[in-house]
């Protein structure tokens, strides 16, 4: 393990929630005017689309990498519970989207969109990580 | 993994806070190892050791014999 101070695992900390911040606006921003707005509908089938596409998915790259730094900068203790909540968080959101996949082509349940996936995961994350502060 | 870290910290009227400081690791990591939810890598288990000027066994229990 490398030597690792608190107070750097403190700034570590605060850098993750400015990071967090930093991705997590915009990506609400685009997803809230997508849904509630028609700020969007004129680009619909046409190349600038494809912009709209990268643009909300950006910030997600981002969170991930925001997240693999938190676990670079944190002790052995911080980075394996870290580890842990996200593959939990990762489990939970695979499952109940291929449920759900899956109830949407045989059983008639309605649909939801791809890109709820990156919602879920994260209200995972933030619920397994009440539970889960062992690394054993 | 059980050991005397509790016990060797309380000894020197330390913190989790101030003993954390000393081995360079959070406070939540020593109080996850004081209650067993965090088994230390070799190097932190030796740093702990270190610190307290013991062997490793004597701090750790050896779960293996």
């Amino acid at each position: 393990m490398t030597n690792c101070p608190p107070q750097v695992q403190s700034s570590a900390a605060r850098r993750y929630r400015l990071r967090t911040l930093a991705f997590m606006i915009p990506y609400v921003a685009i997803c809230v005017a997508m849904m509630a707005t028609d700020a969007f509908d004129s680009i619909m089938g046409r190349p600038a689309a494809w912009l709209l596409a990268l643009a909300v998915a950006a910030p997600i790259a981002g969170q991930i990498w925001a997240v693999l730094s938190f676990m670079r900068d944190s002790d052995e203790f911080v980075r394996a519970v870290t580890a842990k909540q996200f593959i939990v968080a990762s489990g939970i959101a695979m499952a109940l989207f291929t449920f759900w996949g899956f109830a949407e082509n045989f059983a008639g349940a309605p649909h939801a969109e791809g890109w709820l996936i990156v919602p879920l995961f994260w209200g995972a994350f933030g619920a397994v990580a009440a539970f889960i502060r062992s690394s054993n | 993994m059980k050991n005397k870290l509790k016990l060797l910290r309380v000894e020197r009227n330390w913190t989790q806070e101030q003993l954390g400081q000393a081995l360079g690791v959070s406070r939540q990591a020593v109080n996850a190892l004081e209650t067993e939810k965090h088994d230390p890598s070799l190097d932190l288990a030796y740093r702990i050791a270190a610190l307290f000027a013991r062997p490793v066994e004597e701090v750790f229990e050896n779960p293996h014999g």
